[in-house]
């Protein structure tokens, strides 16, 4: 703030100061409740926000029951329809910023992630597909990241409205929404391999070209397996991530002092959960959206190639 | 055998498991850790490299070094989960 107003050279000392008092105020702050609380506390037993993560079903219809992941992913797929269709219908010659950004997601689907990987027929045809994994997934990322009255197990107290207490959940931090998702990828692509080049073409094109005799029945098999590993790996990739970035900032940010007891512990962490907060939000939520609709180009690109 | 010798054998082998499932989460967390912190290193330099090689592939680079980057990250996760697997549900 103050660096940009003033000269390069006061703008940097002035950064670096406020820096200093920003890193005196942190230690200071341990130190002083350190002294004032201890450094020893008490197992907290009453409040535990680690309940977080903890699916508790709302409407109970069987294994339809609506819980948390539920409300998550209707309002991410509301999200991402409202948000595209009402810039979709406004669009002007002159785009505004929000417009430029989404024109910006569009070029980086179109030709980064469907175009480099397909030929351009194909790409037209899964654009749709890919394009839409991309948002979804982004989407359900990003309002994972804002705090929403979710926990039901503990409520808070304000003005004499007992509501939920605030807490982080993203659909993608469930297991079962990556596999879903991933399932649909596995589904779509064999389906394309197979209606380019029929069943035993598509079984044959596994093995790669040059390979004969014992060898390609061995490596036909790696290659089935593989297959069904990329299930695995496309789940696991966004499931964990998400789930292991909403840990660290619950941790970082407060629940390890909650839990522990111990005040001090809570100040020292603090800054490092505002860190992770920002990468989180500025580079996985994306980054993981995005290494999944590519991957998905790749295989859709590589179930029809003639040779890999 | 006496009774206080097998609950003592049945004490130690419950801690054997505890210390086993410990023994597991460190290994998944640890060494995907490690192996996950040396591949991305090597790819951020790689990409270095090659930008400083050929400034005008930018792009390109950029775009295969997130990719590079967030499939070594994804092993990290791998170990992790398997280690969790292994201490809280096994």
């Amino acid at each position: 703030m103050n660096a940009t107003e003033g000269g390069t050279t006061k703008g940097k000392s002035s950064a670096k100061r406020t820096l200093l008092i920003l890193a005196g105020v942190w230690i200071g702050g341990i130190v002083v409740l350190g002294a004032i609380y201890g450094l020893h506390g008490t197992r907290n037993k009453v409040y535990e926000p680690q309940n977080e993560f903890k699916l508790e079903s709302w409407v109970h219809l069987g294994i339809f029951s609506i819980n948390k992941a539920v409300l998550y992913l209707v309002l991410a797929a509301i999200a991402t329809c409202v948000s595209m269709i009402y810039i979709a219908r406004r669009m002007q010659a002159r785009p505004n910023k929000v417009q430029a950004a989404v024109e910006l997601l569009y070029e980086l689907m179109r030709n980064q992630i469907t175009g480099s990987a397909m030929s351009e027929e194909m790409a037209a045809k899964w654009f749709p597909f890919v394009g839409a994994l991309f948002l979804f997934i982004m989407f359900s990322n990003l309002i994972g990241y804002i705090p929403l009255p979710t926990n039901t197990e503990h409520k808070i107290d304000i003005a004499g409205l007992h509501i939920p207490s605030f807490s982080l959940y993203a659909a993608t931090a469930n297991l079962s929404i990556p596999l879903v998702l991933a399932l649909v990828v596995f589904f779509s692509y064999t389906y394309e391999g197979v209606r380019a080049k029929g069943p035993i073409g598509y079984l044959k094109g596994l093995i790669p070209g040059g390979v004969h005799g014992g060898m390609a029945v061995a490596i036909f098999f790696l290659e089935v397996l593989s297959n069904f590993m990329r299930i695995l790996s496309l789940t696991i990739r966004l499931f964990a991530n998400i789930l292991a970035g909403h840990l660290i900032i619950l941790f970082m940010a407060g629940a390890l002092a909650v839990i522990l007891g111990i005040t001090a512990l809570g100040w020292f962490t603090l800054p490092f959960g505002v860190l992770l907060f920002a990468f989180e939000v500025g580079l996985v939520a994306a980054l993981q959206a995005f290494i999944f609709a590519t991957l998905t180009a790749i295989y859709l690109g590589g179930a029809v190639a003639e040779d890999h | 055998m006496h009774i206080a010798l097998i609950t003592l054998l049945a004490a130690a082998t419950e801690e054997t498991a505890k210390a086993g499932k410990s023994i597991g989460l460190g290994v998944g967390g640890g060494l995907g850790a490690v192996g996950a912190g040396v591949g991305i290193g090597i790819i951020f330099g790689k990409a270095i490299e090659a930008i400083t090689r050929q400034p005008e592939m930018r792009d390109e680079i950029t775009q295969l070094q997130w990719l590079g980057f967030a499939l070594t990250e994804a092993c990290f996760f791998y170990g992790l989960v398997a280690g969790l697997l292994a201490a809280f549900i096994v």
